[in-house]
This record gives C-alpha cells, structure tokens and sequence, in this order.
C-alpha cells in the first residue's frame, strides 16, 4: 500500500535569454487549468504576465562547501515556497496546485532542483514534476554552438518547447529540431508559433499509464551521439541488475564527474516486479521510484545517459568492468527504440 | 545529534537509501518492525560487501558502523565515519589522497580481472 502522494508538482521553465520564455508562460496561464498555479519568477520582463499568483524572487543563491554550482541551494526560493505553503495551509488562498519558477536566461536549472529536493521541509512538500526549455527557433542553434548553458538546459529537460517557429525558415527549424534530438534525445519536443501551445499535452503528467512513449534515438554503437564535447549513449543490460552495486558505481560517478554528467534518464530492471525509475540532473538525482509494474512488455533496463567530454565507450567500458557487482552485462541500446517514460 | 542515541538526526536521505524508506512505507502499518531491520541490515551488509571490491583498489577498507554508519579505514589506521555511499567518497578521496573514479582505466581492468579470476 503505498500513500498517494500529495506532494505539489513544480515546473521549472528554463531557456535562454529572449527564447520566448514569458511570452510562453502568458500563454500557459491564461489557460482555466492554471488557474490554481502560483508563478515564481525572477524578473518582470517586457512581456507583462498577468496572474494572481505571481510572485518575484530575486536569485540569491548560497554556495556549499564543495563549491560545486549544481549543489547550491537557492535561498530566495525557499524563502518564497514556504510562504506559498503557508498561505495554502492557512486558506488564504485557493488550493495550491501547482508552481511554476521560471529561471534566468542564464540560470543552471539544477541547482533549484538541488533546493527543493535538499531541504528538509520543502522535500516533503513539493517535487520537481517538469522540467521545461524553450528553445528561440531562429537564434537557437547560435546559442547551442556558443553557450555551454544552453547546452545544459536542452540536457535537463523533460520537454522542450521550440519557439517563435512561425518566423523562422523550415531549414532552421529542422536543423534545429535535429540538433536537439541529438543533446536530448529523451526529451519530447513541441513547435509553439505566436506562444500557441497545447497547455494540456505540455503540462500532462509523465506518469505510468499516460501512454507518454518517447523514443530514444540511440546512435549505433560506433556512431555515438556527440555534439562537440557533448554525448548521449543509452544503455541496456544482459539481465536484471543489482541496484546497490549500481549505486555504488552511480554515486562513485557523481562523485568524481558529476558536473560532466548533464543528464541521467532511465528504467533499470532491479529483479523486483517493476523497474526503478532513475532520473537526474547533474548531481542532483530525484529520489528513485520503484514501480510496482513495467509501464509496457519490454521489461528490459534502458537508461540514457548525456554527457559532457565523457565518450560513450569509457562508460560502457567502465559498466562492464563493474559487471561482476552489478551481476549483468551493459549493451548499448540501437536506434529506435522506444521507451515509455513515466 | 540525539542526546538519548548520539546519532545524527538524518534530514537528507541520500538516493541510495531510499528504497528502504520505501519498502518501509510500503509495507506499513501492522508490518514486523523486526523484519525490516533484518531487511536493512543485509542490504547494508550487502553494500559493504560490493563497496569494499571497490574501495581496496584505492587502499582502503569500509565496514558497517552499529547500522547507523559506515567507517572507512586505510592502511595507517586513519578512519573516516560517514553516513552515505553520498559522503563515503569524497571521505575515500580524503583518505586516499585521490578521486575514486569509475572510469578510471587502471581501476576497471582490476575489476575485470577480479571478476574474470
């Protein structure tokens, strides 16, 4: 038996500066859906966002001890998340459904994952259910050759929202589309012209049962995905895998290369009934689900990993020599495969 | 720090761990509190057991600590109390002198050659 989980779903809407990130969100909220959705961002732009629930934050940010930028908590969203629970709590406002923090142009998305999910009352509150990029169609390959953080933000998301496709030539758009499934090819992505978008289908729960497939476009394994120093490998494995060795060699990875793993996204077949459910950005990793059944009749692990400067081959050489604790062997995963996604 | 146990209260729990947390929601309320630490206990016997196919490459040695820790040891004696696979490397990285990295050649092809011996 297992609680149903109340915890508010957050999405993060990330992308870079001027990729149409407001103009997406005046969309979104106008929808009655969102009506119960409380919208933190960090500047008011040009774009004037009309909702009763907006709040702003100012990026302030505390740094660990180990330096490192994904494991920095954000203070000021704390700040402004207690308080939205607060007034839930108290009725003074209506049920909160749903928060939306959009990020600056520039911003890690990572490090406001790191914050909700470390902090010891807001990690039972709220859970990190989206995270979204937009991506301006026709400025949108200049950012990726030109902006590692761009980069980051296409590898951190769920689903990507290709915008301002109505003033951009179909060339571009493809290229860019193409560019895209190549940094992430496990993220869904949309075309929004004008900031029309279908708000049901972009804000739909991943979850089991939802029929969310996403295909993973799995390069050949001697035509790995690279894009510069960026790579993507999706592996599977011979059998059932232990899931403590896999923690050990994942956290022992996170450890010694995490700010050069942008991305981790799978079903890992643990020998229980149903997969693990692992999902991460960078160090941060969100707690893993252990479903109580396989969301489809392919019950073998898939799992994505996207990398920066970490070459497919090194991480399969190195699953393979952790064969004999994770008790099967890893194989990377050919192209078109299609893996349902919760 | 509990006065009463002198153990760290745990605000955090590392992704490792969760499964527990979660088989323990699962099977609550009316489930044997007995049995579930059984469960934890192998699990982390179990965890000390792979982990430490791994650590001795870097000379080192970890070991449960009451079943609330784990304690890494090198060579000279100095020893290191951690409560996560999260915190147990950068302690092993301390005590080693070197990042423990998975990729690392020299590190696989003992793994291999442990595995295929």
């Amino acid at each position: 038996m297992k609680d149903r989980d109340t915890r508010r779903p957050v999405t993060i809407v990330t992308g870079f500066l001027g990729s149409g990130k407001t103009t997406l969100l005046a969309r979104v909220l106008s929808e009655p859906l969102m009506a119960n959705t409380a919208v933190l961002v960090n500047e008011f732009g040009e774009v004037g966002l009309d909702h009763h629930l907006l709040r702003r934050v100012d990026e302030r940010t505390v740094l660990l001890g180990s330096g490192c930028v994904c494991c920095t908590t954000r203070e000021d969203l704390v700040g402004a998340l207690m308080e939205l629970l607060d007034m839930d709590q108290r009725g003074e406002m209506p049920t909160l459904e749903r928060v939306v923090i959009e990020t600056t142009g520039l911003a890690d998305p990572a490090p406001i994952l790191h914050t909700i999910y470390t902090d010891p009352v807001l990690q039972h509150h709220f859970l990190v259910d989206l995270v979204l990029a937009t991506v301006d169609a026709v400025n949108g390959v200049l950012h990726l050759d030109r902006n590692p953080e761009s980069v980051k933000q296409v590898a951190a998301a769920d689903k990507v929202v290709v915008t301002k496709t109505d003033i951009a030539e179909p060339g571009i758009v493809r290229r860019l589309l193409s560019r895209l499934g190549t940094i992430n090819p496990s993220a869904l992505t949309f075309e929004a012209a004008f900031g029309e978008v279908d708000v049901h289908e972009l804000f739909r729960p991943y979850g089991v049962g939802t029929h969310a497939a996403l295909t993973f476009l799995a390069g050949k394994p001697d035509e790995p995905h690279d894009v510069g120093d960026t790579y993507s490998v999706s592996v599977t494995f011979d059998g059932p895998i232990d899931w403590t060795a896999f923690g050990i060699w994942f956290s022992m990875l996170l450890n010694a290369r995490g700010e050069d793993v942008l991305r981790v996204k799978g079903l890992l077949d643990v020998g229980e009934a149903g997969p693990v459910v692992l999902n991460g950005v960078q160090h941060i990793i969100h707690p893993p689900q252990h479903l109580g059944k396989w969301p489809d009749e392919d019950h073998r692990s898939r799992i994505i990993f996207i990398t920066r400067g970490i070459r497919p081959e090194e991480l399969l050489d190195s699953l393979l020599a952790f064969r004999g604790l994770l008790g099967a062997r890893p194989l990377p995963l050919h192209a078109e495969q299609t893996v349902p996604f919760p | 720090m509990c006065v009463l146990c002198g153990q760290d209260f745990v605000a955090q729990v590392h992704w490792t761990d969760r499964h527990l947390e979660h088989r323990a929601r699962a099977a609550a309320p009316g489930s044997d509190p007995v049995a579930f630490q059984g469960d934890r206990r192998r699990d982390r016997g179990h965890r000390v057991v792979l982990t430490n196919e791994v650590v001795r490459h870097y000379g080192l040695r970890v070991e449960d600590w009451g079943g609330s820790k784990y304690v890494l040891r090198d060579h000279k004696g100095r020893t290191e109390l951690v409560q996560d696979l999260g915190s147990l490397w950068p302690a092993a990285a301390k005590l080693a002198g070197r990042t423990p990295d998975p990729l690392d050649p020299a590190l696989c092809e003992a793994l291999s050659a442990a595995h295929d011996g």
